[in-house]
C-alpha cells in the first residue's frame, strides 16, 4: 500500500502533557464487523498465506 | 470422470459464461490477460447451440439459426443450471427452444441427432457441450490442451448452481480451479493493469448484460476486496433496449408498408427484427448513425431504415434512467452516499452504449470516475472485464494444490473482521472540534492491516502530539443561504431575485466530512527539526489491538505504543 501523505501539520504538544515513554492509551476501537473478503487477487493470496502460516506483515516482508 | 490434474500438468484459462455471451482468456508469460477469439473470430461468443441435421453449431453460427431453426436452438440457459423448473423464469427463451421440466431438472426438447425424433437434453448437458466448444477453441489457439479454468459467476449464484456448473465443466474436461464473482473479476482486471496504483477506494461495478443487470458495491482496501451490497435486476437489461428498437422499426415498417403486416406477429420476422436490432444497438455505440436493413422482413418485403443515436437515446430514455437508478440503489443499500464512490466500473455489453454511461454518471458527483468506453480513455472493454479477471486469477492459482485453493477460500480464512470506523490522526489541533481529522485506515478495511502515514509538522518543528482517533464519515449538507429577500423595498428587482433563489434552491452543497469519535491514544514526539515530517505506522490486529510506531522521518529513536484489543479497556498510562 502506498503511504498516506498528510500535509496538514500535527498539533503542538500541549503544555504539561505527559505519558509513560511518551505514549498514552486512551480508548478502544469500536466493535469490528465480520465480513467475507473475496478470495481473489494477489493481495488476498498474500493475506491467506500470512493467515495460514500465522505470520505478521513484517515477518512476511522478510 | 478424470481426476484432478496435478498442478504441473494444468493448462488453465479464464472463462466468463453469461446467459447471452461467453468469453475465454489466458494470461501471457508477462502477466497480461488476453482474450481469445474463436474460429469465427469472435471474442464475445454467443452462449448458444443449434442443431441442424445432427450437426452442432455453436456461438454466432448457432445464433443466426434463431431465424430458421429456433426450436432446435438453445439459448439463455445459464441461470437454469442447478435450479428446479418451478423456480426459473423461462421468458428469455421465448424465441428459441423452450425449457421443460425433466425429472428433477430442466431440459430442452430438441432434435440434436440425424434421427427424426426429439430428445430431452438437460441444461447440464447443454452446458457441457458449450464449455467443450469453448475449451476446444482455447486449446486450438494455445496449441495445447486446456484442462482447467477459473469461471466467473454472478454474486447470487447459489451453491447448487455452482455444483451443477462444476459437474458440467468436469464432463467437458475442465477442472474448475475456482468460481469467482463477476464484479470482483472486473475489479481485478483493472487492478492488474501495470499502471494501476493500489488505493483504498469504494468501487461500484455495474454489470449490464443481456438478460439481467447486476450491481455490486465493493470496498477495495490495499487490493483486498469486500462486497458491501449487491442488487440484481432481471427487468432492466439489454433485451429491453433491443425491444425499444424492435418496436420502433416495426412501426416504421408498418407506416411504410401498409400491407406488410406487423413483423412482430410472425415468429421468423420477429427473430430477424431482434437480431438486426441488436446489431443496430451495437453500431450506435461507436457511430452516431446506423442502418437497419433486413431482407424479406415480412411478407417478402425488404426493409431498410436509418436511425441516429439521438433517436435511440430518446427511445431508450426510461431504460437508461432505470440503469442509473439501479446503481444509485446499490449505493444506498450499502449505506453509502454517492460522494463515497471513487469509481464506477461499467461492465457487461450494454456498458458500451454511451448513453448508459452518461445516465449513470449524471447521478454521481464529478469526483466519481466512470470507467466506460465513452467516458474514460482508461476504460477496458466492458465485455471482457469478467474473463480478464478470471484469466488473471487462473494464472495466480494454477500452480496451487487443490487443497491449498480450498483452504484459502474457506470461511476460516475469508470471514474477517472489518473496521467499522476510519482510524486516523488529528491535525492542526488536538481538540476534535477545531482539529482536522485525516484517515490513515479507512472503515471497511479487513484486519489485520498495516498502514503508514507521513504527516507534516508545525513550521518551527518542536514538540508535537500525535492523537489517534476513530471517525465516522459524515455527509455535510449546506443549504444555500436564503437570499435576503428585498421584501421591504419592493422595487422592480423582485422578479430577478426570485429566479435566482429558485435556481440556487437545488444547488445545496454536499461534502464529505468526518465525525470524530473515540480517541484511541496520544503520543508525543519531541524536539523535531524545522520542516520535519513524522511517520506513523499503524498495525491493527484481528483482535482490535493497535500497535503504532511514531518517528521523525530521518530522525533517531521514536515512540512505540500498544493498545490492547478486546473486552477490557486499556488502562491509562500503563503502555
Ligand atoms: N458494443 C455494444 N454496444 C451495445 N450493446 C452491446 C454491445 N455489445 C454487446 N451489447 C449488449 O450487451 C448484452 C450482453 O451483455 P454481456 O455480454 O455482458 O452478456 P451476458 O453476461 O451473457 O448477459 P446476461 O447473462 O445478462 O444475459 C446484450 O444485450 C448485447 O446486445
Ligand atoms: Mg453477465
Amino acid at each position: 500500500m502506498a503511504t498516506v501523505q498528510i500535509s496538514l501539520p500535527l498539533p503542538v504538544l500541549p503544555e504539561g502533557w505527559s505519558g509513560e515513554k511518551d505514549f498514552k492509551p486512551v480508548g478502544q476501537l469500536s466493535q469490528a464487523t465480520d465480513r467475507n473478503i473475496e478470495p481473489v487477487g494477489p493481495h488476498f493470496l498474500a493475506h491467506a498465506r500470512r493467515q495460514r502460516h500465522k505470520r505478521t506483515f513484517s515477518e512476511d516482508d522478510r | 470422470m478424470s481426476a484432478e490434474n496435478s498442478p504441473a500438468e494444468r493448462v488453465a484459462i479464464g472463462i466468463s459464461f453469461g446467459n447471452s455471451y461467453s468469453s475465454i482468456a489466458f494470461t501471457t508469460g508477462d502477466g497480461k490477460a488476453e482474450v481469445i477469439a474463436n474460429e469465427d473470430g469472435d471474442r464475445q461468443i454467443p452462449s448458444i447451440l443449434s442443431y441442424v441435421e445432427g450437426e452442432e453449431l455453436h456461438g454466432g453460427q448457432a445464433k443466426s439459426q434463431l431465424v430458421r431453426n429456433a426450436q432446435n436452438t438453445v439459448a439463455y440457459y445459464r441461470d437454469f443450471l442447478g435450479q428446479e423448473f418451478k423456480s426459473i423464469d423461462p421468458s428469455p427463451c421465448h424465441q428459441s427452444a423452450h425449457p421443460v421440466q425433466h425429472e428433477s431438472t430442466i431440459a430442452f426438447k430438441i432434435r440434436d441427432t440425424t434421427e427424426e425424433k426429439e430428445n430431452a437434453v438437460t441444461v447440464s448437458i447443454i452446458t457441457t457441450r458449450h464449455l467443450r466448444r469453448l475449451r476446444n477453441s482455447a486449446s486450438d489457439y494455445l496449441g495445447k490442451s486446456v484442462n482447467a479454468a477459473v469461471i466467473t459467476v454472478p454474486t447470487n449464484f447459489a451453491d447448487a448452481q455452482k455444483d451443477a456448473l462444476n459437474k458440467a465443466a468436469k464432463e467437458a474436461g475442465i477442472e474448475v480451479l475456482q468460481f469467482i464473482n463477476e464484479p470482483v473479476a472486473a475489479v481485478l482486471a483493472y487492478d492488474a493493469q501495470p499502471e494501476a496504483k493500489l488505493a483504498d477506494k469504494i468501487v461500484v461495478v455495474a454489470d449490464l448484460g443481456g438478460t439481467r443487470s447486476d450491481v455490486a458495491v465493493v470496498a477495495s482496501r490495499g487490493g483486498i476486496y469486500t462486497i458491501l451490497a449487491t442488487i440484481h435486476d432481471y427487468e432492466v437489461s439489454g433485451f429491453q433496449l433491443d425491444q425499444v428498437l424492435i418496436d420502433y422499426f416495426a412501426k416504421e415498417f408498418i407506416k411504410k408498408h401498409k400491407s406488410g403486416g406487423d413483423p412482430r406477429e410472425n415468429d421468423r420476422s420477429l427473430a430477424k427484427l431482434k437480431l438486426e436490432c441488436e446489431a443496430v444497438k451495437k453500431a450506435l455505440s461507436i457511430g452516431s448513425t446506423a442502418n437497419f436493413s433486413v431482407e424479406s422482413l415480412a411478407n417478402g418485403i425488404d426493409f431498410t431504415s436509418p436511425i441516429n443515436r439521438t433517436r435511440f437515446e430518446l427511445l431508450g430514455n426510461k431504460i437508461f434512467a432505470a440503469f442509473a437508478r439501479l446503481v444509485a440503489h446499490a449505493v444506498e443499500k450499502a449505506n453509502l452516499d454517492p460522494l463515497d464512490i471513487s469509481e464506477i466500473i461499467l461492465a457487461g455489453g450494454n456498458s458500451h452504449t454511451p448513453k448508459t454511461a452518461a445516465a449513470i454518471k449524471s447521478v454521481f458527483p464529478t469526483t466519481t470516475t466512470v470507467l466506460a468506453p465513452s467516458t474514460s480513455p482508461a476504460a477496458i472493454n466492458p465485455s471482457e472485464l469478467s474473463v480478464r479477471g478470471a484469466a488473471i486469477q487462473a494464472s495466480l492459482i494454477q500452480e496451487f494444490d487443490v487443497e491449498d485453493i480450498e483452504q484459502s477460500t474457506h470461511p476460516m480464512v475469508t470471514v474477517t473482521p472489518h473496521l467499522s470506523r476510519a482510524v486516523g490522526v488529528l491535525c492542526i489541533s488536538p481538540d476534535a472540534a477545531t482539529g482536522k481529522f485525516h484517515a490513515i485506515v479507512d472503515a471497511e478495511t479487513p484486519l489485520p492491516v498495516r498502514r503508514t502515514a507521513i504527516i507534516a509538522t508545525p513550521r518551527e518543528g518542536g514538540d508535537v502530539l500525535v492523537k489517534i482517533a476513530e471517525a465516522a464519515r459524515h455527509i455535510k449538507v449546506t443549504k444555500p443561504q436564503p437570499k435576503s429577500k428585498p421584501a421591504k423595498d419592493d422595487d422592480d428587482s423582485e422578479d430577478d431575485s426570485d429566479d435566482e433563489s429558485e435556481e440556487e434552491e437545488d444547488e445545496e452543497l454536499r461534502e464529505q466530512t468526518w465525525q470524530v469519535g473515540a480517541v484511541l491514544s496520544e503520543a508525543a514526539l519531541r524536539g523535531l527539526k524545522k520542516g520535519a515530517k513524522v511517520e506513523v505506522q499503524i498495525n491493527i490486529a484481528a483482535d482490535l489491538s493497535v500497535n503504532a510506531i511514531y518517528r521523525e522521518v530521518g530522525g533517531k529513536g521514536g515512540v512505540r505504543g500498544i493498545l490492547q484489543g478486546g473486552g477490557a479497556k486499556a488502562q491509562n498510562g500503563s503502555a
